[in-house]
């Protein structure tokens, strides 16, 4: 008895699909808006580079579509430390997301100091690190350290945020 | 030679005491993230590069080469002692060297993979010396067609050879090259893909986007994947090697620079093929000598000829890098994006217009080589150590540090928002296994080919025939269309790529089915 | 009835488990010994690896003692005693213990601690023969 080998399809593929099609069709609409260049001497002009690569995205979206259901799986990247088999922790990259939202909100009005620190900290903890005071004073000492290695190390300010005086 | 001349200077450049300084830190970082699975020197350089706007570009770079070379050799002590590679240039090693290890013999596979890397990489640096200025030399006299075609063929080259869907790679490629769109269009000025923004008219900084989709993306896909099994770690105290493993090794390790390096310098030739073609060949090989029964148990030229595979094939990518400028892998091309944000365009002119930087690199891939050799010997259990640091705090790190890169660049919120999508995007390409290093080549080199088939028209009054009227980018073009028709052939002849390469392990279990 | 062991490959777990023989010995009851590991950190030296885990069976065979090892990965060393010992045959801990500095135990936490003040029931805190 031969066993069939099962086949899978990875319907959620469709998400490049989707994402290759809005890429290419604001390239084209955004270079639909152009003018043309001086013909002559650029006969390719700022338009043909853009259009062309918005259709192939297209194209391949639809290449992609009609292979989805198929079972062409790309092989997801098994890194050293990954085991792919296992569904993925969505919950935890939604967390992150999450988090990194508010890191951008509040940098400016807070200050990388105490940005940085909420964000090694948070990560931390939403990585499965359960001590969390620990977590955030080892954020704290790093955000503290290199507010001050790129203020005066690289003379790069970083937004100091509410502490502005202090620091 | 002027060519031993420029490089004495550049040992001279290369031996100050700020370049010295900055050589070992970039080797023992290296090292360090070699070590660390998950966590590899493109990343690694790709969360400096912020760093290297106020440093200088000898100092910059010299850093980044021993960063590059470190990761080649931290990968192989993870390898040998957790059997988990610390690189995906080291998965080789960790079959031999784990086995060595666990038979008691970590000390002469570490000595071995530490001593070969160390003359792959001398060997290589030394080829590199030599054949880098005069390929740059060559490349000068090249006019716009000619090097076009070559942009192109690179282009091609990374996404069809690599990878096993050519349909993801060659998505990958354009979506790198309609990230390459934005910005202003430098011939008529106009802005393109810019969504109105004005921050975006210089187009997406390459380095955010670098640590983005090396950096972010890769966070995040671990944080979605997290493995959560300890591994075994073997105790191991330093390297050594008897004389019967001398024996065994040098020739190994000279066979495995010579795959290496032609392989490293190859677009898209990487460092897994050498070290595989290395293991199979020292396994043939070691039938003559009779050890071939080792293999599989433990034989130390397994561990020795791939290991000075994957450190050749790190100095034979810096050979079209430097050269051309042309990125055949991932870790070349974030050093490249380090070129352009300091303002020197890589390319054939690289040795022309920057003779010191590029010698004292030269020198300093020398020094630095020289000097993970004399670190890792003694220092190898205390890598192990470092494989203590819990995940999160690692991963909360890269993350911590990708985002204050980001900021440094600019000081602008906006960069982190690129930073966000920009990861989600690496993430989306990491769980649907689209390849990375396109969409990368294809943001580095996408403006470039754009601006040099304009410039060519343009000289060639447009005229489009003038793209074919060197000879040199007539014969790449046609070696282009080979390589794109190739696996088309092959199939319409029922073989694939794999078979050919299989095709000889199928000799050797026959022969072990027929004595068994 | 059983006797709970919190075991890591270390002199403590080990004047743990050797505690716990003891103690089951002299009680009549078996033995459950936890190896847990968070799995956070690519090495565990705490964890047993497979040499040490055949030693450990051989121990417990050859004292008579009816015994249960598990290794739960990925899980929290106190939460997984303290939810052992929640279970109704359980009746005694036995933990092999560091001195902790108060710094060290805010920095590095403290799983003895939090075991000796969060656990319901008896718990038997040990040091190794030699401090």
């Amino acid at each position: 008895m031969t066993n069939l080998p099962s086949k899978t399809i990875d319907k959620a593929q469709y998400i490049v699909c989707v994402v290759l099609v809005v890429v290419g069709a604001f390239l084209i609409y955004d270079a639909l808006s152009l003018e043309a260049g001086f013909a002559k001497v650029d006969p390719v002009g700022p338009k043909i580079f853009p259009i062309a690569i918005g259709s192939i995205l297209i194209v391949l979206a639809v290449v992609l579509a009609i292979a989805i259901p198929r079972g062409s799986i790309g092989e997801a990247d098994a890194g050293e430390d990954v085991d792919p088999n296992t569904p993925g922790d969505w919950r935890t990259v939604g967390l992150l997301v999450g988090l990194f939202v508010a890191v951008i909100v509040l940098v400016n009005p807070l200050g990388w100091v105490i940005a940085g620190t909420l964000l090694f900290g948070g990560a931390a903890t939403i990585l499965g690190n359960r001590h969390y005071i620990r977590n955030i004073v080892i954020g704290a000492a790093l955000a503290v350290a290199s507010f001050y290695a790129f203020y005066s190390g690289l003379g790069i300010p970083l937004p100091a945020g509410i502490l502005d005086g202090i620091l | 030679m002027d060519n031993l001349n420029w490089l004495l200077q550049g040992f001279e450049q290369a031996a100050t005491p700020t370049n010295l300084m900055y050589a070992v830190i970039g080797v023992l970082l290296g090292t360090a993230v070699g070590v660390l699975p998950g966590i590899g020197p493109a990343m690694t350089v790709a969360l400096l590069l912020p760093v290297t706007y106020n440093v200088s570009p000898s100092a910059a770079f010299i850093m980044f080469a021993g960063i590059f070379y470190g990761g080649m050799y931290g990968g192989s002590t993870t390898s040998i002692l957790l059997n988990t590679p610390g690189e995906s240039s080291s998965v080789i090693t960790a079959i031999e060297g784990n086995k060595m290890a666990k038979a008691g013999r970590a000390a002469q596979a570490l000595a071995t993979a530490a001593i070969g890397s160390f003359v792959a990489g001398a060997i290589g640096t030394a080829l590199l010396a030599a054949f880098a200025p005069a390929i740059s030399r060559f490349a000068v006299t090249l006019g716009a067609p000619s090097y076009l075609a070559i942009m192109l063929f690179a282009l091609v080259a990374v996404t069809a050879v690599l990878g096993a869907s050519k349909l993801r790679g060659a998505i990958s490629l354009f979506l790198g090259l309609a990230i390459g769109i934005v910005g202003i269009d430098f011939l008529t000025g106009q802005p393109r893909a810019t969504f109105g923004l004005p921050q975006l008219s210089d187009g997406i900084d390459i380095v955010v986007i670098a640590v983005a989709i090396f950096a972010v993306g890769e966070a995040l896909w671990v944080a979605a994947h997290l493995r959560r099994r300890p591994s075994d770690v073997i105790p191991v105290g330093r390297p050594w090697m008897g004389r019967d493993d001398w024996r065994r090794s040098w020739k190994p390790w000279l066979r495995g620079t010579a795959f290496g390096f032609p392989f490293g310098a190859l677009p898209a030739g990487g460092a897994e093929l050498p070290t595989f073609l290395s293991y199979i060949t020292e396994k043939r090989l070691a039938k003559r000598s009779g050890h071939d029964a080792e293999f599989g148990k433990g034989a130390i030229e397994g561990v020795a000829g791939p290991e000075a595979a994957n450190n050749a094939s790190a100095a034979g990518t810096l050979v079209p890098m430097l050269s051309l400028g042309l990125p055949t892998n991932a870790t070349a091309a974030v050093m490249l994006t380090a070129f352009v944000s300091y303002g020197i365009q890589p390319g054939p002119t690289l040795f022309e217009k920057e003779p010191l930087l590029i010698w004292t690199l030269i020198a300093s891939l020398f020094i630095g080589n020289l000097m993970l050799l004399v670190l890792n010997l003694p220092l190898a259990p205390l890598w192990a150590k470092l494989l203590r640091t819990p995940r999160p705090y690692l991963y909360a790190g890269i993350l911590f540090f990708a985002t204050l890169g980001a900021l440094a660049v600019n000081v602008q919120a906006l960069d982190l928002a690129l930073l966000l999508v920009f990861g989600l995007l690496g993430l989306m390409m990491r769980r649907f296994g689209l390849p990375v290093l396109p969409l990368i080549i294809g943001v580095i080199l996408g403006p470039r080919i754009e601006r040099q088939l304009r410039q060519a028209l343009q000289l060639g009054g447009g005229d489009w025939g003038s793209l074919f009227h060197e000879p040199v980018a007539i014969v790449v073009y046609v070696l282009m269309a080979i390589l794109l028709l190739t696996p088309l052939v092959l199939r319409l002849m029922h073989r694939s790529e794999e078979t050919l390469l299989v095709v000889e392990d199928d000799t050797d279990q026959k022969e072990k089915a027929a004595k068994a | 009835m059983t006797i709970v062991v919190g075991y890591s490959a270390d002199p403590y777990g080990r004047a743990a488990l050797e505690h716990g023989i003891a103690e089951a010995k002299l009680r009549g009851t078996n033995l459950l010994v936890i190896n847990s590991s968070s799995g956070e950190a690519y090495v565990d030296s705490h964890f047993a690896q497979r040499g040490e885990v055949h030693d450990i069976e051989e121990r417990l065979a050859n004292c008579g003692v009816e015994f249960e090892l598990t290794q739960p990965v990925g899980v929290d060393t106190a939460e997984e005693l303290l939810k052992a010992m929640d279970r109704p045959e359980a009746e005694l801990l036995v933990i092999g213990v560091r001195h902790r500095s108060p710094v060290g135990k805010l920095l590095l936490g403290s799983v003895s601690q939090q075991l000796l003040l969060e656990c319901p029931k008896p718990v038997l805190a040990v040091k190794p023969d030699e401090l």
